[in-house]
């Protein structure tokens, strides 16, 4: 199994009641609350931990991209990889770039490969389409999102590997010439992944192109389902999916007894499920974001991710988080990875208000304790 | 829902199924609905007393098809002249509300020959001078609140979106509308930057009616299109949120027979 380190980068130091005056930790949460200052710590604090993980011996970091909320602060994820490069020697995986919030997808195209060829060809490429509510703080319409991601996706591509100059015509991006300097080093080009929530045209999508399918914050059961999906998918394309192909990005939190882990992540994941993805559902799911099937089922439904409330002791239950011992959180994955298949992890040691002395704890006992029991896991 | 004297079917608009209600006698009266084309309008059935009314959905909107070439209310407007054409009708009444206020002001400028008169009923299109509310961030329940003033049509309204997931079918047309309104109006927010510089081509009289409690497009939005329309006439509807002809039938009825005849 190949191990990732994750890290949201989340701006702690909110007042406690930040909700109350507004449902949402997104698009209307006034910047006012942000802290230069204290911005500045927390970066150089977020930026230790992910070069942590490279010392940890992970196989790699991730890096992602949200705008304007305290969710997360790399609305430029491709700054924080350009970061990492000098301070550490594992693969850096951009999780994603959101390629519908761009009217430039060319200049994807050239930061990753300039990221790819400084870094001596340690990058990852993901591809997202950003979360409903950036295209309410981009001013991208929602409706086009999808169109808009297959197209860049297919001109980033081609960028990478058709001989320029050639021209561009499709229906979202137009350009005379396509001729990005640099290249990538990877050849043809950085390994694709597609971080997803599980819907049915991304699993296809990932499967079809054989990109890795990550999937991020599920109870086990959508796990499953979505994993089960991309490998019908792939069987319908006529090849058996390896391991390696599936991915699961997590929080988890490791410490000496299991008592000990949930007192550190409760209150952590709380925050983070609660607090930071918190927006009403129609920031969440703008019209046209997911086809008017999905966006009827979703909206009919109460609760979910976004509506606050959640019972984070219920969410570790479902799957959403992995929270114990070392012998806890080893045999919850080894479970997850018999049932699931997986060859990727990404585990993410710091979420929510966790601190950086749990952090450090937890990631040592994870590294030491957990990971070598895990490795040779999915590598069939 | 479509009054009990038009009769909607589809119609081929090269090769863009639209689906048009049309019923009545008299000189003929295309009618431009709001963002929702099945929303309660009872305005229709009375106007089709005295004029042959003709009311579509939007290509992308409510049963007609997808449009690929419509990405604009520019777009729309080209594709309704083509309606037109179809339907083979030289010379109309043109009235809009709301969103499809902005499409009939558009289709106006590109074809004034055509326009008779213009009747525009809170219409989007023009950048507001007020702030007004982002109708994208409003789930059914909290818009049906808003656009409504009248507490019994409010209370029906509501009534009516919150049944709705119960008709997967109708939820799933009226969600489709509201993504075919993000794509036209997503950004700039429900108006054309260009549209006031262009509107002095309209030749035709025109009546502006606007909701006197319209909460969002609040009556002050009258003023930008009567500036870039000096002739136009105002008419406010006195008990009426954003949808007039829905919550005064008579009174919004009686405007516009009186301007049209």
């Amino acid at each position: 199994m190949k191990i990732f380190g994750f890290h949201l980068m989340p701006y702690q130091g909110l007042p406690a009641d930040h909700l109350e005056s507004t449902d949402s930790s997104w698009v209307t949460l006034s910047n006012t609350l942000f802290d230069p200052a204290r911005g500045h710590a927390l970066y150089q604090r977020y930026i230790s931990e992910l070069v942590a993980y490279d010392r940890a011996g992970f196989d790699g970091v991730c890096v992602n991209e949200h705008h304007q909320s305290a969710y997360g602060l790399m609305p430029s994820p491709n700054v924080i990889a350009a970061v990492l490069i000098p301070q550490t020697s594992c693969r850096i995986a951009i999780l994603g770039n959101a390629l519908p919030l761009r009217d430039h997808p060319l200049r994807v195209a050239e930061e990753v490969a300039m990221l790819d060829v400084i870094s001596g060809g340690r990058i990852i490429s993901g591809f997202v389409r950003g979360i409903g509510a950036e295209y309410h703080s981009f001013g991208m319409d929602p409706s086009m999102s999808r169109d808009r991601f297959y197209e860049a996706h297919d001109l980033i591509v081609a960028a990478w590997t058709r001989p320029g100059p050639f021209e561009w015509y499709g229906r979202h991006y137009k350009f005379r010439y396509v001729n990005p300097w640099p290249r990538p080093l990877q050849q043809p080009h950085p390994p694709i992944w597609s971080p997803s929530q599980g819907s049915t045209e991304t699993v296809d999508w990932a499967a079809r192109n054989r990109y890795t399918y990550l999937q991020t914050y599920s109870d086990i059961e959508t796990v499953r389902r979505a994993f089960d999906g991309v490998r019908a998918a792939a069987d319908g394309c006529g090849y058996t999916l390896p391991p390696a192909q599936l991915g699961w990005a997590l929080p988890v939190c490791v410490a000496t007894t299991d008592a000990a882990a949930e007192a550190i992540a409760l209150p952590a994941l709380d925050t983070l499920f609660n607090k930071l993805i918190r927006m009403p559902k129609d920031l969440f799911f703008p019209p046209g974001y997911t086809s008017a099937a999905s966006a009827a089922r979703i909206l009919a439904g109460k609760g979910g991710l976004g509506s606050g409330g959640l019972d984070v002791r219920a969410l570790i239950e479902r799957g959403f988080a992995v929270v114990g011992s070392p012998e806890t959180v080893r045999g919850r994955l080894e479970q997850y990875q018999k049932e699931l298949g997986f060859g990727v992890l990404c585990p993410m040691f710091q979420f929510g208000s966790l601190g950086h002395e749990d952090f450090a704890a937890s990631l040592t006992m994870f590294a030491e304790q957990v990971m070598p029991e895990l490795r040779a896991l999915g590598e069939a | 829902m479509t009054a009990p004297s038009l009769v909607a079917d589809y119609v081929d608009v090269r090769n863009i199924k639209i689906w048009l209600a049309r019923g009545g006698d008299g000189p003929p009266l295309v009618y431009l609905p709001g963002t929702d084309p099945e929303g309660e309008d009872p305005s229709l059935e009375l106007l089709s007393q005295d004029f042959r009314v003709y009311r579509p959905h939007h290509p992308g909107f409510g049963r007609s098809d997808e449009d690929p070439a419509v990405d604009s209310v520019l777009d729309v407007a080209f594709r309704y002249l083509d309606l037109l054409d179809a339907l083979g009708l030289d010379r109309v009444y043109l009235a809009g509300l709301s969103l499809g206020g902005w499409m009939a002001a558009q289709v106006a400028v590109l074809a004034p020959n055509r326009i008779a008169k213009l009747v525009l009923v809170c219409p989007a299109g023009l950048r507001p001078p007020v702030p007004v509310p982002d109708l994208f961030t409003l789930d059914p329940v909290e818009l049906a609140m808003m656009i409504h003033h009248e507490p019994q049509v409010r209370r029906a309204a509501v009534n009516a979106v919150s049944e709705m997931p119960g008709d997967p079918e109708r939820f799933t047309r009226y969600l489709r509308n509201r993504a075919a309104t993000a794509h036209l109006g997503w950004n700039p927010y429900m108006h054309d930057p260009k549209l006031a510089g262009r509107l002095h081509r309209i030749g035709c009289e025109v009546l502006i009616i606007w909701g006197a409690q319209d909460q969002l497009l609040p009556p002050e939005c009258a003023l930008a299109w009567q500036q870039a329309l000096p002739g136009a006439r105002l008419e406010l509807v006195q008990h009426a949120g954003h949808r007039p002809q829905a919550e005064q039938p008579a009174a919004f009825t009686a405007l516009v027979r009186n301007f049209l005849s």
